[in-house]
């Protein structure tokens, strides 16, 4: 098999600190902090009545007109990917059927490979249809089946189906070529990433759309994450310090939506139509804990081994490496797990190499949230700059990285991104310094 | 890229035709029927009453009490994958080989999500339904209270992911996939790419699902797919007959143990086959029909034959996706021909007729009874095929089970929304 190299080559993000790759990156940069009382739906009685929502965000601006009934059978994390899959495509210059009269890429040569988390349902759509089959304030099962469920719309089933992210950017932009869906939580971006260059250098796609988008910003979402006691219940009245990852006073996430999706090309062919090129994907690692099991125990999911992995894939050694884009949930006992994870990849200097961490501003997107980190990354190379960590002042204990308060200008030759997630799964990816 | 060989070394099943390898293929040669009345829910009143239903499982059969006792948690699709992984891992002799290197031992399922734990999901969607809507006041006091921390986080697929590495000691490349209908097959697809290209040597893969809960037997029925034939569903499931009606839901786990060839051979494991090829595509059609010409269908099985290096001719045998709705045979139908030729007297079987549609699970089901044509010579039938759709004009295997050469094995999966994936099989020379 001939080597291919694999470039980034489009980034599309969405996320509540922007719509669009320039707004977040600025966002990021400036340490503008996004997370904020929720107001999606009323917080009432939650613990935690904060998130990181996206701000004037309405898919229809990004699906072609031809498609546009289709948005109605898409749940929140679906159309963030459809979004973000156009966003990557403009941004590219790569032209698809979805995008533009001529496609510049042949269908069957076009992959996606997008995860994606466990969607929840709209409770008050499914509420309205349960309420019509009660009896004596109890769910009629009999009722339900007579008549309850047709309540529901027919394609009801379609809306949350995790594969749905990806097949309807395959049918936005044509994409005929190899397609998946990881549902691996956090890191499905990541092994998203390492999936989707594999259909590259094995020669059976060109461009492939990979990342992953997610939004648990509902009251399942809140609930399930408060039971795993994963979020800062103490600063509703200042959320905007809430998430505080690796800091003293960090005291749990908070729930942002958004995802990050990035295209992924065979390096010949982008130096070839002269796009532009953010990065290399030049490593890739994944592993995982047993422990993971226990949920109530946090673990980074073996990640050093992830990250070892994928420093080896990509031929280099930790001493290569230029910044650690690390996750950081601010959930204390993960950011403690997640640090002891990079000492044992770098030693000591895990205390000195350049470190980021973005949730301070967006709150944890799950498996969007790997998305961004991973263009984010590709942006941070091709900018050549190192992004603050917000909300990041006095190390935790165990937490002694080298977080910068403020962006700054940097030699920039490789990233390691890595994330865990949840159950016990890691990933990470070596990115390098496009050439010019 | 360095490529080594894969092959499969372990397989175990969880199904509604059986609760290990050999039963389920019995069963299956004698055209045994799995479809009955479900008993797991008041489902008298929904369009569809039945389905292929896991009965009689006893998690204690399979796993040793500690077992048992570290995965109290697991949900019911979890469990079956449990049991399922537990009889792959002692037929590859993997458990007692003192070389095994964890690091290098990977996951890779495509698992359905766990089920939500209904009453008590509905119960609060009554209780604090105020005005029409959900009471934000009111939902998550009661939320708190009633709803218990593992029933919800083991809903999230990567779940069984978590069990199975904790159970084998797993710390290598982890991964879920959820591509409907095709999620075990992609998964193994994925997981022989890991093995080929060194990403690990060895990976626990297929795949696990349930979906015989009110909302899952909800959303199939408000999709008009499934069989509404309650006054006969043990015959319900007719893949490519013209009396047809749509798919019957099933249940399971299917698991296999890939390996890489060298790595198998070393330790002398009995290997059971090769994968040799594999495709994956999309249709990029629409979210609720599928290509009617079957290009994508067609594209993913050409893949996969070009990915072995093998021409339609050396393919003696098709597992069919077969799912028994109007639809897909036809164009499951036409797709096989446009890449097999017109007059293609390829036999093809949809065991879906006689152990239902395991979603998730249907494709890691069906690879092993391919496994198993590969190994008895002979292949499994199509049950129920007694009037043939015009437009579904191949030889099914219909109602009988065949002796037949059998040295290459293609098994298709094709997921709602049009992922398409397909693998070949063969002996290993």
């Amino acid at each position: 098999m001939a080597d291919r190299r694999v470039a980034i080559t489009g980034l599309g993000v969405v996320t509540p600190a922007g719509i669009g790759l320039e707004d977040t990156w600025q966002t990021i940069l400036d340490g503008r902090k996004c997370v904020a009382e929720i107001d999606l739906f009323k917080p009432g009685h939650f613990p935690c009545k904060i998130a990181g929502q996206l701000r004037d965000f309405s898919a229809r601006e990004f699906v072609p007109k031809n498609y546009r009934k289709a948005v109605k059978v898409m749940a929140r994390d679906i159309e963030i990917a459809v979004a973000a899959a156009d966003l990557a495509f403009l941004d590219s210059g790569i032209v698809t059927i979805g995008t533009g009269d001529e496609p510049t890429i042949e269908s069957k040569r076009l992959g996606c490979n997008i995860g994606a988390g466990l969607i929840c349902t709209e409770l008050n759509e499914l509420g309205t249809a349960i309420n019509t089959a009660v009896t004596d304030g109890k769910f009629d099962y009999e009722k339900w089946g007579q008549a309850g469920m047709t309540n529901l719309t027919p394609l009801w089933l379609l809306k949350y189906l995790p594969n749905m992210l990806s097949c309807h950017v395959t049918i936005i932009n044509g994409a005929e070529g190899p397609s998946n869906c990881i549902t691996c939580g956090d890191v499905s971006a990541h092994l998203s990433a390492g999936e989707s260059s594999l259909y590259i250098k094995r020669g059976i796609a060109d461009v492939v759309v990979a990342g992953a988008a997610e939004s648990k910003l509902n009251p399942m979402g809140l609930l399930r994450q408060g039971m795993l006691g994963r979020l800062c219940t103490t600063r509703n009245d200042s959320p905007a310090e809430a998430v505080r990852p690796f800091d003293a006073e960090h005291a749990g996430s908070a729930i942002g939506e958004g995802g990050g999706l990035f295209l992924l090309e065979d390096m010949d062919r982008a130096k070839k139509r002269g796009g532009k090129i953010y990065a290399e994907l030049a490593g890739f690692g994944a592993a995982c804990d047993p422990a993971g099991i226990d949920i109530e125990k946090p673990t980074a999911g073996n990640l050093a081994l992830a990250v070892k992995n994928a420093i080896k894939s990509a031929g280099i050694t930790p001493d290569d490496v230029d910044l650690i884009f690390a996750y950081g949930t601010g959930v204390p006992a993960e950011d403690i797990a997640e640090a002891a994870e990079w000492r044992k990849v770098f030693g000591d200097a895990a205390s000195t190499i350049p470190a980021v961490s973005t949730t301070g501003v967006t709150g944890t997107m799950f498996a969007g949230g790997g998305g961004v980190q991973i263009a984010l990354a590709a942006k941070a190379l091709h900018e050549q700059t190192v992004p603050p960590t917000t909300n990041f002042s006095t190390p935790a204990e165990g937490c002694n990285m080298n977080f910068a308060k403020e962006p700054r200008k940097a030699e920039l030759k490789y990233i390691v991104v890595g994330a865990y997630t949840v159950g016990g799964q890691s990933g990470a990816c070596v990115l390098k310094r496009g050439e010019a | 890229m360095s490529e080594r060989r894969v092959v499969i070394t372990g397989m175990g099943t969880i199904n509604p035709l059986g609760h290990d390898v050999e039963t389920t293929w019995s069963a299956m040669l004698a055209g045994e029927l799995a479809p009955s009345p479900i008993e797991l829910f008041d489902a008298s009143t929904f369009p569809t009453h039945f389905a292929a239903q896991v009965k009689g499982f006893d998690m204690s059969k399979h796993l040793s009490p500690a077992a048992a006792e570290k995965h109290k948690h697991a949900g019911r699709h979890c469990q079956f994958a449990l049991a399922a992984a537990v009889q792959a891992w002692q037929q590859s002799g993997l458990g007692g080989w003192e070389k095994l290197d964890n690091g290098r031992l990977g996951v890779y399922l495509g698992s359905g999500e766990g089920s939500i734990d209904f009453d008590k999901f509905v119960g609060l969607l009554i209780d604090a339904w105020v005005d029409g809507q959900v009471d934000t006041d009111k939902w998550p006091e009661l939320a708190f209270e009633r709803m218990e921390l593992y029933r919800e986080i083991e809903q999230e697929s990567n779940m069984v992911v978590a069990h199975l590495a904790a159970e084998f000691g797993a710390c290598g490349p982890a991964y879920n996939v959820l591509t409907a209908c095709a999620a075990s097959t992609q998964a193994m697809g994925e997981a022989a790419m890991q093995v080929r290209h060194g990403l690990a040597d060895t990976v626990i893969t297929g795949g696990a699902h349930s979906m015989i809960h009110p909302f899952g037997l909800t959303g199939f029925n408000r999709l008009t797919a499934l069989s509404t034939r309650n006054d006969d569903c043990a015959t319900a499931s007719r893949p490519f007959d013209m009396t047809r009606d749509g798919f019957v839901i099933g249940e399971g786990a299917s698991i296999l143990i890939m390996e890489d060839y060298e790595h198998a051979k070393a330790r002398g494991a009995n290997i059971l086959a090769e994968v040799v090829g594999y495709g994956a595509s999309a249709d990029a059609f629409r979210i609720t029909d599928q290509d009617p010409e079957g290009d994508g269908a067609a594209t993913s099985m050409r893949a996969a034959l070009a990915d072995a290096g093998i021409s339609p001719e050396d393919i003696d045998y098709i597992s069919a996706h077969g799912t028994g709705t109007k639809q897909n045979d036809q164009v499951e139908t036409r797709a096989v021909k446009a890449v097999f030729g017109q007059d293609t007297k390829v036999p093809m079987s949809s065991v879906k007729s006689m152990v239902g549609h395991l979603i998730a699970a249907a494709g890691a089901t069906e690879l092993i009874t391919c496994i198993l044509a590969l190994r008895d010579q002979i292949l499994p039938p199509t049950a129920n095929n007694h009037e043939l759709d015009p437009d579904c004009d191949l030889d099914y295997v219909s109602n009988e089970a065949r002796k037949a050469s059998v040295k290459t094995c293609m098994s298709n999966s094709f997921g709602f929304g049009g992922q398409n994936n397909t693998l070949i099989i063969k002996p290993c020379e």
